[in-house]
């Protein structure tokens, strides 16, 4: 397998070039032209016994600045008369360069994709199983240019029965050993500690990513902090935790499925500290938030080109810390360690979250004993963070089954890593 | 030219041309299905009344599903020009792998005529709804709710559906939903509310702002929690999530990977007498209304679960011939981008002999009445282990004792389907994660919860 990604814009660059010089001289009666998001995406889907599914979407969107509102017009189709009619709406009438006679090249999935897509799909362990590829390619026009958006092709295999999904970067070298670990079954016997107790908690083989997507990641996201939505708002420069942890959003990790070189505004990806030795430190806005907040601009991103771009994470990144993660559980008296997370939530209103537990083991003077059944673990969000323990394991680990995070109701590709991670003391529910 | 400005002939032209268009590369081809489609979609989004930001989406597309005697494909590419409906073809023709004809028969295929939907909104209706609404949740709670956020969706949609023999069927509808966001006093957080609008012309926002009062005021009680085992009230919200979870019990399955034998009671029921579910396609004020289902057979309401005792499941054509059921219209198709698959619809509780809420209420000694799922309802239905995380209020006769802001149910999903003892009367629609459903409040006698 090799990395795959869409290196190349989804258009012909002097057509871009011209797009953008015409849209450079727009003038409106009131609101300004903000940006023309263009896209192609194609979707191929695979499951044993069935045909080869293959859908193919373009699609455009204009964005308008009105001095106290947005306006955002979308389209199917990238046909010239479609840009047209998009840049046109508050606009004199501009006639975009025509596309080129030859239409751009139909996207073509990742080398190797589909043979293999159809091996795995054949192997008893993945029976029922649904197979997906991603690939997409977009372009952001604004009135200073046009910059071509590049992301990897992701793969996604859905099991029976509505359990999370494998989400991983086509070429991701640990995809291999992911796939093993997918199909093992749950352990046949498993003990799910009573309901009320209050127990200190390892997160491990990364499932501490996941809970500080949900309780940093999310609650640092512009709209939230705009609106004073977030537990976070107002806390900028306050130590969150006791952890000496250091926390990046970064979009350039392109081994992990939320990485982009330029997000759906047209701001060039850079790494963005949230944390630094556990004081918040920074925000994830898009340009709207970013003017609200005095905060940096680079995270707003689009589920597809009917939507527009919101604030939203990339690939949160924990990196290693000095204690070997086998010491951080050995140190654990009565506890629990969880090595796989269903799900994660936080709840705006009360400020709590809710962790599934997926896998795991009681932790009995510093030992694994007997595997965890599911349950869930709960706890305020600004508790649970003052409560993690200042060691920082050496083992930063990536997560790939809570990679499709989905906010309002909008799917996204996301991603995280961190190493191993104790929280003192979380609620069994 | 976009959908919004243009008339219900033009869409059916466009549509027209984009099945003529496939219809042309399909010559040959024994057995086809085109599905085209066209929708206008506008959300309007509000804060403190104000707008603040508003979209407009014009979608289309066209997807080609073929039989070519040994192969089957489907493929779907966005746009209704002649170049998207050849690279639909060509696409699915590309991708055929050997396998049965997943298409239905022509025998089987038709159209239920179904009441014709309303009417669009009008100019400026989401900004009269943040405005009313507002206004009428301040009156009813003295000022202690504020309406934040709103957004407001609302679209119009065509489709066509055509076959290699010459059937085919057309339908054009409406919908609309809002999500409103309430704050509550100086309480940090929102309260987020999903409606479904049958008919925007006809929303009575008075009472849409006395449901939202009524269950939002409950939680400013002071905090008191309970255990053991006790008497439930689920509103409807709790209920619509429960069904979602036991959804996959309704939609045809393997007999070897069926969990559904194991999880009925000794007198072969899944739940107490009072639950009667059903499958509707062609209820006019359900959100998905169509005179057929994803791949042409008639719409119908498919009865699911009889007082109690399972019936009927959803099926695709080619899931139906697969596990030898008798095909009832169970595919949906919710856009032009899915291929059709086995699938629930308009998921309803049938709740013609169901007692007034506040009946409900009023019928156990104390009570907890769960106001709204904190996390999806988790529901293994080979073991039968469900778990359920809420908050609610604890009630005694109807006075209400307190607010329990996070309360869990454990137990096996059987025992707690079949405590069932009435359904409501105040059936509404809501948003899940395998369907829309429809759902009254629940009475369920003697449960365990965990303090």
């Amino acid at each position: 397998m090799t990395p795959a990604t869409s290196e190349r814009p989804p258009f012909e660059t002097r057509w871009l070039d011209e797009l953008a010089e015409g849209c450079r001289g727009l003038r409106g009666h009131h609101p300004r032209f903000e940006d023309l998001y263009l896209e192609r995406r194609l979707e191929l889907r695979v499951a044993a016994g069935a045909e080869l599914a293959s859908v193919q979407i373009d699609g455009g969107a204009s964005r308008w600045r009105f001095a106290d509102r947005w306006a955002m017009h979308a389209a199917a189709g990238v046909s010239s008369a479609a840009v047209a009619g998009l840049v046109s709406r508050y606009a004199d009438r501009l006639d975009p360069p025509p596309v080129p006679a030859a239409p751009p090249a139909a996207l073509a999935p990742p080398a190797g994709w589909i043979d293999w897509a159809h091996g795995l799909a054949g192997r008893p362990a993945f029976r029922g199983a649904v197979l997906r590829c991603f690939v997409r390619q977009a372009v952001v026009v604004r009135r200073d240019g046009w910059r071509g958006i590049s992301t990897p092709a992701l793969v996604r295999i859905e099991p029976t029965g509505g359990a999370p999904a494998l989400l991983a970067v086509w070429g991701q070298p640990l995809l291999g050993d992911w796939l093993r670990r997918f199909s093992e079954p749950a352990p046949a016997r498993t003990w799910t500690p009573p309901a009320g107790q209050q127990r200190p908690v390892v997160l491990t083989e990364g499932t501490a990513g996941v809970l500080l997507h949900e309780l940093v990641g999310h609650l640092v996201e512009g709209d939230l902090i705009a609106d004073g939505r977030s537990p976070l708002a107002g806390l900028g420069g306050a130590a969150l935790t006791d952890a000496v942890i250091d926390l990046v959003d970064d979009p350039r990790r392109r081994d992990l499925p939320g990485a982009f070189d330029c997000d759906d505004e047209g701001v060039p990806a850079r790494p963005m500290p949230l944390l630094r030795s556990g004081r918040l430190c920074g925000l994830l806005c898009d340009r709207e938030t970013a003017e609200v907040c005095g905060a940096e601009a680079g995270r707003g991103r689009r589920s597809d080109w009917r939507q527009p771009p919101r604030p939203r994470l990339s690939n949160l990144v924990v990196p290693a810390g000095p204690h070997p993660a086998r010491d951080l559980e050995a140190g654990v008296d009565r506890g629990l360690v969880v090595t796989r997370l269903g799900g994660a939530t936080v709840d705006p209103g009360s400020g709590r979250a809710v962790l599934r537990v997926e896998r795991g083991f009681e932790l009995q003077h510093g030992r694994r004993r007997r595997p965890l059944g599911p349950f869930e673990l709960t706890g305020s969000v600004t508790e649970i963070l003052a409560g993690i323990d200042p060691r920082v394991g050496d083992d930063p680990t990536p997560d790939w089954r809570l990679g499709w995070c989905v906010k309002d109701g909008t799917p996204l590709p996301t991603g995280s890593e961190a190493p191993t991670l104790v929280v003192r003391r979380l609620e069994v529910l | 030219m976009t959908a919004g400005r243009e008339t219900t002939d033009d869409l059916g032209a466009r549509l027209a041309v984009a099945a003529a268009s496939c219809r042309s590369r399909l010559a040959g081809v024994p057995r086809w299905e085109v599905f085209a489609k066209t929708s206008l979609t506008r959300q309007t989004e509000l804060v403190d009344g104000r707008l603040r930001r508003s979209l407009e989406i014009d979608e289309n597309g066209v997807a080609v599903r073929l039989f070519d005697g040994a192969r089957a494909g489907f493929a779907a590419v966005s746009g209704l020009e002649p170049a998207a409906a050849h690279g639909a073809v060509e696409a699915a023709a590309a991708g055929a792998a050997p396998g049965p004809d997943p298409m239905p028969p022509a025998r089987l295929l038709g159209a239920t005529p179904v009441a014709p939907g309303p009417a669009m909104a009008p100019a400026g209706w989401a900004q009269h709804v943040a405005g009313e609404l507002g206004i009428a949740l301040a009156t009813m709670s003295e000022g202690v709710l504020r309406l934040g956020r709103v957004i407001a969706q609302e679209g119009r949609y065509r489709w066509l559906l055509a076959t290699a023999e010459g059937w085919s069927a057309e339908h054009e509808r409406m919908a609309a939903s809002l999500l409103l966001e309430v704050m509550v006093g100086d309480r940090p957080g929102v309260w987020r509310e999903w409606v479904h609008v049958a008919d925007p012309q006809a929303l009575d926002l008075a009472a849409l702002a006395a449901r939202i009062g009524d269950r939002v005021l409950l939680t400013r009680h002071r905090i008191a929690t309970d255990g053991g085992l006790h008497d439930l009230i689920l509103h409807p919200e709790m209920t619509a999530q429960l069904l979602a979870a036991i959804a996959p019990l309704f939609v045809a399955t393997p007999d070897a990977r069926d969990p559904l034998p194991r999880l009925l009671g000794s007198d072969g029921l899944l739940a107490a007498y009072a639950l009667t579910v059903v499958d509707d396609r062609a209820d006019p004020t359900a959100p998905v209304v169509s005179p057929c289902d994803g791949e042409g057979l008639p719409s119908r309401r498919t009865l699911l679960l009889d007082e109690g005792a399972p019936r009927h499941r959803v099926a695709s054509f080619a899931d139906a011939r697969r596990l030898d059921e008798t095909p009832r219209g169970g595919a949906v198709r919710r856009s032009y981008r899915d291929r059709p698959a086995t699938g629930l619809a308009n998921l309803r509780v049938v709740t013609d002999d169901g007692r007034p809420p506040g009946e409900l209420l009023g019928a156990s000694d104390r009570a907890l009445y769960l106001l709204r799922p904190l996390a999806p309802v988790s529901c293994d239905l080979v073991s039968g282990a469900y778990s359920l995380i809420a908050s609610g209020v604890w009630i005694e006769g109807r006075r209400v004792l307190g607010w329990h802001p996070v309360v869990e149910l454990t137990g096996k999903i059987g025992s707690l389907l079949r405590r069932i003892e009435a359904v409501g009367t105040d059936l509404a629609w809501f948003q899940t994660s395998q369907c829309f459903v429809g759902a009254p409040s629940l009475l369920v006698r003697r449960q365990s919860v965990i303090g």
